[in-house]
């Protein structure tokens, strides 16, 4: 909340305050209008004498602390408006005020007195406001986005709050909303391209990538020099959603050409080749990448990865080798030699690998996860020592990372093996909540249910949204399948086409 | 394994738009790629059934034609076809029927199905000519039965194009019924692929379930390299099925008068219409009295019609656990063995799938719900072959059936870049240890498993009635093979054949249990199983050293007989109602 319009708007209150209780005397006309013209120390000589005759006067008091504030003594206007408070401690204008010095200075009191004042008025959008930035803050979306729906169009003027707003209800997943939000912020922002930007990646977290194209236009049609490739790596993720395949790749490389020790760039253009069966070109673009970057590790496990998908398994597992040397940190890397090892049919490999890392990195889901997964191929007998084992790796994974859908998949698998069928349904539920797209999940929670015989009413409609998703799966695939990535034969230039 | 390549992919990039990457499109018949299990250390236990390939002399000559040899320009030329053990002269001795393809260019003079007559000496006769049977085209599958109940095995082929129908005539000829029969479809062509007779609604005559596989096209059809279902590993190659319209599949109900009527709507199946079908098994899994039909589906959810009694079916593969991986994903299902691996009586399934993927095994509980033990039973360290053609058969008699499969790959121009992936790959034995589990016996077979080939349906039966399981198999654009079962030391066996009376003559839909050693072992009797095959219609159970057995019929009409105390080393023929009767030609091997 800014402080320019929160002194007008106190005054404005205490003026309505007066009205509304018809004590205009002769003692207060002048106070007030020395107040209004910013004669803040006439003021204070005016009260002063007057505090004296009537120090009960909460009135009185409020003036004061508009006063001191007015002369930036926040520390005394504060004091006055609270001793105004003890006298009337609805008195609204000395709430108003003691709100404002409490919030500015980040105090926690302000929560309590923006709540008193919504009692008193609980459509007074400024208290909203205030209340929706202080949980914002504090993390609390699920407090703050009520505050903001309330406050209204008093937002409208206030460009960090409506990103503040939206950027909880992307939290929130409620994304829909979210671009409304944005959409505001956009329409008051005077075509700033960062609004436009985050605008249209809330359109894209909704599934909206014509809509998202549509918003970036704008910031397409201006010369190469001045698009920033965030906004390219971003239209180019919307082309290709949209089913625009060649453009999607003709952005990516204008956003390569403009900024070339970008690792990301490269990464997507490899999901792409990956997307499209492309293989080849996604490595040669990864080689430009490497040019560029020699020692940036992502790109190695990108190569690696593309390596795989050609069964050139000795070159992916160099790859690999070679981003967990740069980057040992990098869970997924050190996986990644365990995985290709998998890929190529050598189980023994890939465990000995795995646990080789999870040696060094005991904590790692990841790693957990994968050795879990390992140890379940063979086939174990349920209470055997390998089968245990699994479990064991399986239920430290999800506990050290709650958030790996496949952890929690192979773990529900795991139940089902044992006939622990609550247990399954348990975990597919977790797994669903964190991809409720994940098929995995379905499935294990479809035949967890069925099996253990609960709540069969639930199997027909878990049934139709397993066929839904893959019938959803099979229209993307469609749509990948209408473009392959070929080689260009001349090298790319600077691509001047908006 | 859990992970596909999706994942792997997705979670290996990390990058924000991985979040979106959907499923990665491997390739063609199977996106499903599983990492197969270690191979446990051997159990050194002797098999005891030797296989040698005796086509050749046996007379079986002639290639099966099928597409092309150094490239496969369309999926078409790659699926291939089925073959059959079929008694069509009723002499107790087991003839051979094999299906052919063409080629692009038009059919070779060569090109043919063919029938050989078993000459009961180890050696076969070609009569394709005299019984009429000569026809070229692209053959996939053959279902047989005696669908008029004449007593007589009729077939039936699905092609891509016009399927047909062939009525014995019970004098060494057949003649092609298909447009009397009702059967002959004047719409664009379909692509039938399995096939299976089922007397679905018990009234004794046997209905008729076509699978089929794509809406396909020649004209039309997208060309190697294409787009991204049409490489495979960075290959270009023949694209499909993923990509191209799913076929729809058809139930023809016998009228009894030597006609059919397409049922599809109103029984149910075809509201199933996403999904390339393939092998078709018909049997009780749930063991309710009435036939339930399994489609093999490649790359899309296999099918399990459960019979609803009422000339309905309602489709349950998901539920029940057989449509998929135990991970929910689709599989390339195309060839299906049926038997009961675990011995408690109950059918199990065992299907085939493309390379890179385990085959799946099935444990059915007994009323039509399945596991997926495919590790549990150790047979998922095999992954290096795409298959086809398989079995739950006992070939070495110790009473525990084993599973045998045929592979081979659908894309020769890979090997040439990729020698890491050949055209021509071997069989693959898996004998059964007793224990529910399986061991691999592929560094130990015999020279008819090991020869490598590319293969496609394939037939289990006693050719030479010497009380073992011999194998038939189409090798693409070669001679079939003919593997002759040896056995040494011999063990106990006994086979049963059974004649329907009330229920359809040729028996199919009965469920036979046999008893022997405290074991009991379930078998059904089909028109279809392995990938587009048949097998010999005389039900084959190894016992080991016991030699005296019970045996409970479990006719399709709902007819339920017990036989105590029958001999084994042996065929049985059972009628309908009446008990044991003569063998019909052979008595004894």
């Amino acid at each position: 909340m800014r402080i320019r319009s929160w002194f007008r708007l106190l005054l404005a209150l205490f003026f309505a305050h007066l009205l509304l209780v018809a004590q205009t005397t002769d003692v207060i006309g002048p106070i007030t209008s020395a107040l209004r013209s910013g004669q803040f120390d006439e003021a204070l000589q005016l009260l002063q004498p007057e505090l004296q005759r009537s120090p009960r006067n909460a009135q009185l008091w409020a003036l004061d602390g508009i006063a001191l504030s007015g002369k930036g003594d926040k520390k005394n206007a504060l004091a006055a408006f609270r001793h105004a408070l003890g006298i009337s401690p609805d008195y609204l204008p000395a709430l108003e005020g003691a709100a404002q010095i409490e919030y500015e200075s980040g105090d926690k009191d302000a929560v309590s007195l923006l709540q008193h004042i919504l009692q008193l008025r609980p459509n007074e959008s400024t208290s909203h406001a205030m209340l929706a930035a202080l949980a914002y803050r504090s993390g609390d979306c699920a407090a703050a986005v009520p505050h903001f729906e309330q406050s209204g169009s008093r937002l409208d003027d206030q460009p960090v709050a409506l990103q503040e707003y939206g950027t909880c209800l992307v939290r929130m997943k409620e994304f829909e909303k979210a671009i409304g939000v944005f959409g505001r912020a956009l329409a008051g922002s005077n075509e700033d391209a960062g609004a436009r930007y985050r605008m249209a990646s809330v359109q894209m977290m909704a599934h909206h990538p014509q809509d998202a194209l549509e918003t970036l236009q704008p910031i397409l049609r201006t010369s190469n020099a001045r698009v920033n490739t965030d906004v390219l790596e971003l239209a180019s993720s919307a082309y290709e959603a949209a089913g625009n395949t060649p453009e999607a790749v003709r952005v990516l490389r204008r956003a390569i050409v403009a900024d070339p020790h970008n690792v990301d760039l490269y990464l997507d253009f490899a999901n792409i080749s990956i997307d499209h069966q492309s293989y080849e070109v996604g490595v040669d673009m990864i080689n430009a990448g490497l040019r560029a970057e020699p020692n940036a590790a992502p790109l190695y496990l990108a190569r690696g990865i593309l390596y795989v998908q050609l069964a050139q398994f000795d070159k992916a597992e160099a790859d690999f080798a070679r981003a967990d040397a740069i980057d040992p940190g990098h869970s997924i890397g050190s996986a990644a030699e365990g995985l290709a090892a998998v890929q190529k049919n050598d189980p023994k490999q890939a465990l000995a690998t795995v646990r080789a890392k999870l040696a060094k990195k005991p904590n790692d889901p990841f790693l957990l996860y994968l050795q879990a997964d390992i140890l379940l191929q063979p086939g174990p007998e349920p209470g055997s020592a390998d089968f245990r084992e699994a479990m064991l790796s399986a239920k430290k994974a999800v506990s050290l990372g709650p958030s790996l859908g496949a952890a929690h998949d192979v773990l529900a698998k795991l139940y089902l093996q044992a006939g622990q069928n609550d247990a399954a349904v348990e975990q597919s539920r977790k797994a669903l909540a964190i991809d409720a797209k994940d098929q995995t999940a379905l499935y294990h929670l479809i035949q967890g249910l069925r099996k253990g015989g609960q709540q069969k009413e639930e199997i027909p409609e878990l049934l139709k949204r397993l066929a839904d998703l893959r019938m959803e799966g099979t229209k993307q695939e469609a749509e990948h399948n209408r473009y392959k990535l070929v080689e260009q034969e001349t090298p790319p230039v600077k691509d001047e086409r908006p | 394994m859990n992970f596909t390549r999706r994942d792997f992919v997705r979670i290996s990039l990390g990058s924000a738009a991985c979040a979106a990457t959907p499923r990665i499109v491997a390739q063609g018949i199977a996106t499903h790629t599983v990492k197969p299990e270690a191979r446990p250390t051997p159990s050194g236990l002797p098999f005891h059934a030797h296989f040698t390939d005796i086509a050749e002399a046996a007379g079986l000559k002639a290639p099966t034609i099928y597409g092309g040899i150094e490239n496969k320009r369309y999926i078409l030329e790659a699926n291939g076809c089925g073959c059959a053990f079929i008694d069509y002269d009723n002499d107790g001795w087991m003839d051979i029927f094999l299906l052919c393809g063409t080629r692009l260019e038009g059919a070779p003079p060569d090109a043919t199905n063919r029938l050989y007559k078993n000459n009961r000496d180890g050696t076969f006769t070609d009569v394709t000519d005299k019984a009429g049977l000569r026809a070229a085209g692209w053959a996939n599958g053959v279902c047989i039965a005696d669908y008029n109940n004449d007593g007589f095995d009729d077939i039936f082929c699905t092609y891509f194009g016009q399927n047909r129908l062939y009525r014995n005539n019970g004098d060494g000829t057949f003649t092609d019924v298909t447009k009397q029969a009702g059967l002959w479809d004047d719409g664009p062509a379909r692509w039938g692929a399995g096939c299976a007779f089922v007397d679905y609604n018990r009234d004794g005559h046997l209905d008729l379930f076509v699978s089929n596989y794509i809406r396909y096209s020649l004209e039309h059809a997208p060309v190697p390299g294409e787009s991204s279902t049409c490489n495979w590993k960075g290959v270009p190659v023949n694209c499909g099925p993923r990509g191209l319209p799913t076929g729809r599949h058809s139930l023809y109900r016998n009228n009894g008068d030597g006609t059919f009527t397409d049922v599809s709507k109103q029984s149910g199946i075809a509201a199933a219409t996403e999904s390339y079908g393939m092998t078709v098994v018909t049997a009780d899994f749930d063991e309710d009295g009435w036939p339930d039909i399994f489609v093999a589906c490649d790359s899309t959810p296999s099918l399990l019609f459960m019979n609803n009694h009422d000339g309905t079916f309602r489709e349950e593969g998901v539920l029940r656990g057989v449509a998929l991986s135990d991970d929910g994903m689709e599989q390339a299902g195309m060839g299906v063995g049926v038997g009961d691996y675990h011995l408690d009586g109950h059918l199990d399934l065992f299907k085939t799938h493309f390379i890179d993927d385990t085959c799946g095994f099935y444990r059915n509980d007994g009323k039509g719900n399945f596991d997926d033990v495919s590790r549990l039973t150790k047979v998922a360290v095999e992954t290096r072959f795409t298959s086809w053609g398989t079995g739950i058969v006992d070939l070495d008699n110790d009473g525990y059936p084993d599973v045998l499969f045929v592979t081979g790959s659908v894309y020769p121009e890979v090997e040439r870049k990729l020698p890491q992936f050949p055209y021509k790959t071997p069989r693959v034995l898996f004998r059964n240890l007793g224990n529910s589990t399986f061991e691999e016996m592929n560094g130990s077979a015999s020279e008819g498993i090991t020869t490598p080939h590319s293969s496609r349906g394939c037939a289990f039966g006693d050719f030479d009635n010497d009380g073992d399981m011999d194998v038939l198999i189409i090798n693409l654009n070669e001679a079939p093979s003919l593997l002759r079962n040896d056995q040494e030391p011999k063990q106990h066996w006994i086979k049963v054949k059974l004649e329907g009376v009330k229920s359809n003559r040729s028996a199919i839909g009965a469920r036979v249990l046999v008893h022997y050693g405290g074991k009991t072992q379930a078998q059904a009797v089909v028109s279809q199983s392995s990938y587009y095959s048949c097998n010999d219609s005389r039900l084959h159970f190894g016992l080991g050293a016991t030699k005296l057995v019970d045996i409970d019929v479990y006719w399709p009409n709902g007819l339920h007989e017990t036989y105590k105390k029958v001999d084994g080393d042996q065929l049985v023929t059972f009628r309908e109602g009446v008990g044991r009767v003569a063998n019909k030609g052979w008595a004894k091997g």
